[in-house]
This record gives C-alpha cells, sequence and structure tokens, in this order.
C-alpha cells in the first residue's frame, strides 16, 4: 500500500484526490491547502491528517511515501525540493517549474535523491492521443511530417459551476512563468516531443488581446532535431468554451496518410457518458472495479497518469515523463519567449 | 416617468456611433447642460468575455458616450467609468481585458470600482421577500448617472438588459448570493438605484450566438427599455419575470411605453432565441444524473467538485 499526500486542492487538487481514492493499493494519508472548505471536503473522503500548510504536512511526513503536488507555478520548485529532502516520491502538476533555471535544479535534486519523480503531462495519456502515437510507431502514416496541436480554451477564466474569482498569481509572469503558452503550449509541446522527439523554435508569436502582463495566444513553429518533421502549436485562453465542448485537436500529417483526434472521440458525450456510467454501474454490481468515464470529462487521463505513477512507485519503473521532459518542455517554452521578444518586442 | 424608447440603427465605426447616441438621447427629450459636473457611465462588465462575445458592454459605445457628454456638458466634467466586483469577475482584471483601461487613458476619464465605494445598506421588500442591499453612494452622489448594459438573453432571467445592469451596481461582490431569487432582487436594487438614463449597447447583441445587430436604445425609464428589449430579442414582455413582479409591485406600468425611431420588428427578426427551456431542463436532468450516478457507483466526476 503507498501511503500518499496530496498537497494543493484547488480544481485540479482536488480532482487528484479523488482519483487516488479510487486508485487500489494507495491510501492518502494527509492532505494540505489553504482552503477550509477543501480541507473539510477531504476529512469528508476519510482522509485523516488536514494541514492549512504544506510545509507543516512535509514536516510531518514520515507516515506517507509520496506527494502529489498541485500548487500555484511559483511555489513547484520548493514544495518539490522540500519533499524530495523528506525522501518522497513526489507526482507534481505541470509546469514543472516557471523557467528553466528552476527546471534544472529540480533534475539535479531529482537524481540526487533517487527518488520516483513525475510531471503530470497528462496529455500524453489521453486515450486518442495514445491510439495516435501507436499508429505511428507501426508506420501506420509512413514518416511524420507536420503535426498540428491547438488547444483553445477559456484558461484560467474558466467558469465553474460555483463561480470564484481567478487567482492574481496568474497574471503575475513572476509568480506564473507567463501565459497561454507556459499554461496550454506546455502540454502541447510536450505532445510534439512526445511524436517526434526533441525540437527547435522556428518561430513564434504571443498575443495580447486582453492587456494582460501575461499573453493570452500562442502560435509557435517547431522542427524536430532528429526528423524532418515540423510542428505547428496553437493556443489560447480567449475563447468562451462551454462545457463540454472541448477545443484541442491534434492532427499527424505522414507521408503515407494522417491521422486526426477528432475522429477518435465519440461523437455524442452525452451519449457516450451514459455508456459509459452504465458500464460502472454494472461493474459496481459485480464487485469490479469502477473505471473513470472516458473522454466524457476529461479526467481519465488524469487518472491513468497517476495510476501510471504509482504503478512505477510499486513495481520501481521509471515513469514515461521525468524530470528531463519537464525541463526539455521549458526549454522550447523559454526559446520561444525568447523569440518573440527578439524579433516581435524589441 | 418617460416612458419613451429609442431605437437607433448604427453602423460599427466611432463616428456613427456617437451620432446614433447623440440621435437616440434626443428622440427621448432628455436634456443634458453644463449644470451636470460629475458623471457616472456603468456599462456591464459581467465576466472577462469582450463585446464581440455579446456578454459586455462595448468600450466604443462608451466612447462615444463621453464624447457626448463633454460636447453637451463641457470639457471638464468629472466622468467615472464604474463598475463592481462579481462573483467570479474582478473589475481591475476586466478593465483591463475589456479594453476599459486604455480608453481610460486616451479618454482621460477615471475607471472606479464600485465594491471599493461606501457602501450603504439598504432593506427593501419585494413580495415576500426582504432583500439587503449594499449600495455604492457614488451613484446616488453623482449629477448623472448612465446604465450602458448589453443587450442578451441570460437562462435565468430571460433577458439581461437595463434592469439586470443595475443588479450589477450592488457593491457586495458575490452575488451569486441573490440568485436564488434573482428576479426579485432585480425589482428590489432598482427602487434604491435609479440611472437618470439608460444607452444600451445592441452593436452585438447576444440571443442564441452573438449577432451583429448594430442597434442603440435609450430610454429614461429602466422598466421600459427591458420592456422594448425583451420584444426584440423574441420574448414576451408580460412572461419576463422581473417585469412582472415590477408590475406587481405597482410601480412600474407598460401601458405608455411608446417607441421612437426605427421599429422594433426591424432588429427582432435577426434575432434568434435560444431555448432556454429546453436548455435549463437538459442542463438540470444532466447534473441530477451526474449526482445520482456518483452516489449509486461511488464515482466523483469533476464538473460537481466545483460544489464540494
Amino acid at each position: 500500500m503507498i501511503s500518499v499526500g496530496v498537497i494543493g486542492l484547488g480544481r485540479m487538487g482536488m480532482l487528484h484526490l479523488m482519483n487516488c481514492l479510487k486508485l487500489d493499493g494507495v491510501k492518502v494519508i494527509s492532505v494540505a491547502d489553504s482552503s477550509k472548505k477543501a480541507l473539510k471536503k477531504a476529512k469528508s473522503v476519510g482522509v485523516k491528517n488536514v494541514y492549512a500548510d504544506y510545509h507543516d504536512l512535509l514536516k510531518n511526513s514520515s507516515d506517507i511515501d509520496t506527494v502529489v503536488m498541485s500548487l500555484p507555478n511559483f511555489l513547484h520548485l520548493e514544495a518539490i525540493q522540500l519533499a524530495l529532502e523528506a525522501g518522497l516520491d513526489v507526482f507534481t502538476e505541470k509546469p514543472m517549474a516557471n523557467n528553466v533555471e528552476e527546471c534544472r535544479k529540480i533534475v539535479k535534486l531529482v537524481e540526487k535523491s533517487g527518488r520516483k519523480f513525475m510531471v503530470g503531462h497528462c496529455m500524453r495519456f489521453v486515450d486518442a492521443v495514445e491510439k495516435m502515437k501507436k499508429a505511428l510507431d507501426k508506420g501506420s502514416i509512413g514518416s511524420l511530417e507536420v503535426t498540428t496541436i491547438e488547444e483553445i480554451t477559456n484558461g484560467p477564466f474558466s467558469y465553474g459551476r460555483i463561480p470564484a474569482p481567478v487567482s492574481d498569481w496568474w497574471f503575475d509572469p513572476k509568480k506564473s512563468g507567463g501565459g497561454a503558452l507556459i499554461d496550454i503550449g506546455y502540454h502541447m509541446i510536450d505532445l510534439f516531443r512526445f511524436f517526434a522527439g526533441d525540437a527547435r523554435v522556428d518561430f513564434s508569436r504571443l498575443d495580447y488581446k486582453f492587456n494582460l502582463p501575461v499573453e493570452d495566444g500562442a502560435i509557435v513553429m517547431l522542427s524536430s532535431s532528429g526528423s524532418s518533421a515540423k510542428g505547428i502549436i496553437n493556443v489560447g485562453w480567449y475563447q468562451k468554451s462551454t462545457f463540454p465542448k472541448y477545443n484541442f485537436r491534434v492532427i499527424l500529417h505522414g507521408n503515407a496518410g494522417f491521422l486526426s483526434s477528432d475522429d477518435l472521440v465519440p461523437r455524442n458525450l452525452y451519449f457516450h457518458a451514459l455508456k459509459e456510467g452504465s458500464k460502472n454501474f454494472l461493474r459496481r454490481i459485480v464487485g469490479k472495479k469502477i473505471r473513470p468515464l472516458s473522454y466524457t470529462y476529461y479526467y481519465e487521463s488524469f487518472y491513468k497518469e497517476l495510476e501510471h505513477f504509482f504503478d512505477c512507485v510499486s513495481k520501481d519503473f521509471d515513469p514515461l515523463v521525468s524530470a528531463t521532459d519537464g525541463l526539455k518542455t521549458i526549454e522550447i517554452i523559454q526559446e520561444a519567449y525568447e523569440k518573440f521578444r527578439r524579433e516581435c518586442v524589441n | 416617468m418617460n416612458s419613451i424608447v429609442s431605437l437607433v440603427r448604427t453602423r460599427y465605426s466611432l463616428e456613427s456611433i456617437r451620432s446614433s447616441i447623440s440621435e437616440s438621447v434626443n428622440l427621448i427629450n432628455f436634456n443634458l447642460d453644463s449644470s451636470i459636473k460629475s458623471v457616472v457611465i456603468k456599462p456591464n462588465l459581467c465576466y472577462y468575455w469582450d463585446a464581440a462575445t455579446g456578454q459586455t458592454t462595448d468600450p466604443q459605445l462608451v466612447s462615444g458616450i463621453i464624447d457626448f457628454i463633454r460636447e453637451k456638458c463641457g470639457k471638464h466634467v468629472d466622468i467615472k467609468v464604474a463598475e463592481a466586483d462579481a462573483s467570479a469577475m474582478r473589475t481591475k482584471y476586466a478593465f483591463t481585458v475589456l479594453g476599459y483601461k486604455k480608453l481610460a487613458r486616451e479618454k482621460n476619464v477615471e475607471l472606479f470600482n464600485l465594491s471599493n465605494d461606501h457602501l450603504e445598506e439598504k432593506i427593501v421588500m419585494v413580495g415576500k421577500h426582504e432583500l439587503k442591499f449594499q449600495v455604492p453612494q457614488l451613484l446616488l452622489n453623482c449629477d448623472l448617472f448612465i446604465n450602458v448594459p448589453k443587450l442578451k438573453v441570460m437562462r435565468e432571467t430571460k433577458i439581461t438588459c437595463a434592469m439586470k445592469n443595475i443588479f450589477g451596481c450592488i457593491g457586495f461582490p458575490r452575488k451569486v448570493i441573490y440568485h436564488k431569487y434573482l428576479d426579485e432582487a432585480i425589482v428590489g436594487i432598482n427602487r434604491l438605484l435609479r440611472p437618470h438614463f439608460t444607452i444600451v449597447d445592441g452593436l452585438i447583441a447576444l440571443g442564441r450566438f452573438p449577432v451583429k445587430l448594430g442597434l442603440i436604445m435609450a430610454g429614461v425609464d429602466p422598466f421600459s427599455v427591458d420592456w422594448v428589449a425583451s420584444q426584440i430579442l423574441g420574448y414576451t414582455p408580460s412572461k419576463v419575470r422581473f417585469l412582472k413582479i415590477a408590475m406587481k409591485d405597482g410601480i412600474k406600468n407598460p401601458e405608455g411605453i411608446a417607441t421612437r425611431g426605427a421599429s422594433v420588428a426591424e432588429f427582432k427578426k435577426n434575432l434568434q432565441k435560444p431555448k432556454f427551456t429546453s436548455s435549463t431542463y437538459w442542463q438540470n436532468a444532466q447534473s441530477r444524473l451526474l449526482k445520482m450516478y456518483c452516489k449509486v457507483v461511488g464515482d466523483v466526476v469533476p464538473p460537481l467538485l466545483d460544489e464540494a
């Protein structure tokens, strides 16, 4: 049994907590968050120790093996360092840190600690993406030439069922590391690396429609370092999107064909939810473990990434996403920021 | 009470907007003069979605209103563009994101957060409901209070225009607490706060989708403006609940409402009404099903985590 502490219980942290509760061989012992309401919720689902400050959780970590972190970006480095120094395995939400310097420190800390470490590159675990990767690796579309990856959302402006203001740190570049590019672009760039390997930036344009200190849109073109593959990354925070619509797609153009993620998701999400929900109902009746509702609520990938991480912890494998993946993604993002500043701002 | 509502067609250029504002205000016989020293303009900045989505007031229209006021009242009139924080919206970001900070710089006007004003607590009874409101003093003490709502539909109230934009003036940010009796709250706050006149942003209106409607409406009485607005948006005004409550209240009477300028039909034909009955039903049914599913199966579904 892996004993877990969950640090940060915002929207993502709460989702991770709930997924931990569903996973076999995992027990959540402690949680930390500044919100009393979130801690109360954690207590109600059986978590024994609750802390208003994550430092206290880490100081009292003798009964846990692993932490799952979903903190604001600017707290990642410090929290990861403290957790590794406390001898814990660490799963952290993306981005690994706000800049290359911090990421390099984390890579060194992970190497020194010898602990399991994984960054939440959840998009690699999306069913459609996994299927596309398998098909590409089998050679189904020949050699990869161009990859288009895009996600346009509300970003931090997404309007929850219970309205709450957006936290200030999102708009402070020192705390967030940037805007749409480091937020959503992080996943898209990681996906390009997933399909085409390491990359360099050919073109970078950032948009500031919202007049905020951080960008609300970005278009970045990448070249694979190891092949002729090119990537077009298009991300934005500017679209008023309504649940369950999800403006995300990957298109892989090969010289023998193409694959689109749009062809791999259910046409009617409500019907799909009903179908998946009924399956879970039957699983429950026969005493089997339930599975997350695939696609419909976009949380299957979060479940799968945690499942993979805990598998690696218990079976002593290296996670699919390493600290180096986090560093390389941030290196590309920083290169894109610098290229834009060099070519368009000065 | 002046129950005239003017409807003026405009093009999307500052020049055309300026002349349409002037025309619409002239049509309602509202006179502005140099005795006016302080003006507050209240746009609808309910969230960070800009005017093109049909959700918030276009800064171009507010820009035209500022020019119009200076032309009529003199260059040195003190103009404030005011909005209050809302449950999910903070004015400091909305002013920036929606282009009002730039407008304030260009037009040399002040942006004002009504939630930071001196707030006076007032109680009103609407039907059986005793409602408490935090009323910003700025709106009671200025010489001219101009209400500049967006013309749009809203699931909870069918339409949102002049009277609903006054609801946005409540200083207490967490206005979601009023949503259980939103119609009553709209009527209640409109008893306490009365704009001198309303200019409606119908440049891009929101029906089922955003529509380039090219309409500027004006009126002195917010109730009359909403009566006409609901017709344009495809609703029978007497079936819009907050208008019905206002009528029951006895202070509002649709008789005598007259339109000047363009006709309602001219704009109505361009708007497609959303099917809120079915969408509300569907959304509630979905939420109930999810809750039931989670209870029976022991699963957790992200949209419901917000309610935790």
